[in-house]
């Protein structure tokens, strides 16, 4: 059985966002965020999301920060999609109340 | 068969672009209901025999613009698959995150299709599918989708009954979750192509692609929505790749031996 974790206390928020290329600046295509709080599940809605950044330079600026940079290893075929987008993935370090 | 009902070259190239199309059926009168009643008063799910089990089914697979959008994508022999599948979303359960069913086969072609009917209106409570246009042509793995929720330009089926989905196989696809008391129905069929085009299996005109390339202009017309589409805004690297897949595309359904990038 896993400890009560207590009700608040700085946690690590995360931000999935997947850009339109490897650039900061460029527009984000995914936005996945996820709150250190038990219970969360980061849902797809069938309503039009409504982000508050459009870029990851406005998460930056919001003080995001950037904790991996999108891979890029060149593809071997460069035919081929694969993923959508460039995958950033930023953590902001937050007092937080959960309950 | 009825050639009015063959799609048209827009239409085929819409399908390219997005991976989808949708019909909204003319179904006789009390049909979707029928259907929709028969389904909620299923104890099980009877897997590949729901079409047995709900014979009704049967009307929207066989409906004269679901036949002639699949002989427009698939050719004129094309198979209605054994599997088949209820999908009933229970009331107050949560999303699916997104996938493509099987493991992944990208290739160049339209060779399978899903079939998606719904016989009840849906609502966006009421967790409807959910696909991401343009996905079709990547080869990406379930388990790499597994960080991304919400993506630009998805596409919610909040549909009217009778509304039949043909969507491309591997095109990316979840549901949000019902928060409704109601059951989401959705019937899936599959669809797969028997032998390749040597010819244009819908209603082509010839001089289709014979308009101007629009650098920058008008994009309306076939030729141009097939190499300029960009239904999520992907980055330019990965639209020049997509635009080099749908032509090869298009050049197969044409019945071209060779096909070239276009």
């Amino acid at each position: 059985m896993s400890p009560t974790p207590p009700n608040s206390g700085v946690r690590q928020r995360l931000l999935y966002l997947h850009a339109r290329t490897p650039s900061v600046f460029s527009e984000i295509l995914g936005y996945t965020p996820v709150e250190p709080v038990r219970d969360y599940r980061a849902e797809i809605t069938a309503d039009v999301p409504d982000w508050p950044y459009n870029t990851v330079h406005d998460a930056l600026v919001d003080g995001w920060q950037i904790v991996q940079f999108p891979h890029l290893q060149a593809p071997i075929n460069d035919r081929d999609l694969d993923v959508v987008g460039y995958e950033f993935i930023l953590q902001k370090l937050e007092e937080v109340q959960d309950g | 068969m009825d050639k009015s009902h063959l799609l048209t070259d827009m239409e085929m190239v819409g399908f390219i672009v997005n991976g989808y199309h949708l019909l909204e059926l003319d179904l006789p009168e009390g049909l979707n209901e029928r259907i929709a009643g028969r389904l909620e008063e299923l104890d099980h799910n009877p897997g590949d025999a729901i079409a047995e089990e709900v014979p009704e089914l049967w009307q929207a697979i066989e409906h004269p613009a679901v036949e002639g959008a699949l002989v427009s994508l698939l050719g004129e022999d094309y198979e209605v698959q054994g599997h088949r599948h209820w999908h009933c979303k229970q009331p107050h359960t949560g999303h699916m995150s997104w996938h493509q069913d099987s493991t992944n086969n990208r290739d160049n072609r339209i060779d399978r299709l899903l079939g998606l009917f719904y016989p009840t209106d849906i609502t966006p409570e009421m967790g409807p599918t959910i696909i991401v246009p343009g996905t079709q042509f990547r080869n990406a793995p379930t388990d790499r989708m597994a960080t991304y929720t919400n993506i630009h330009g998805q596409v919610p089926m909040v549909v009217r009954a009778g509304t039949f989905a043909l969507t491309h196989y591997d095109l990316w696809h979840g549901t949000a979750a019902n928060r409704t008391s109601l059951k989401r129905h959705m019937i899936k069929f599959l669809f797969r192509r028997v032998r390749d085009n040597r010819a244009p299996t819908w209603n082509h005109d010839p001089e289709a692609m014979n308009v101007p390339t629009a650098w920058g202009g008008k994009r309306d017309d076939p030729k141009n929505v097939l190499s300029f589409g960009n239904p999520i805004g992907v980055g330019q690297s990965d639209h020049y790749k997509e635009r080099q897949i749908r032509w090869k595309c298009w050049n197969n359904l044409l019945g071209v031996a060779d096909a070239s990038d276009g």
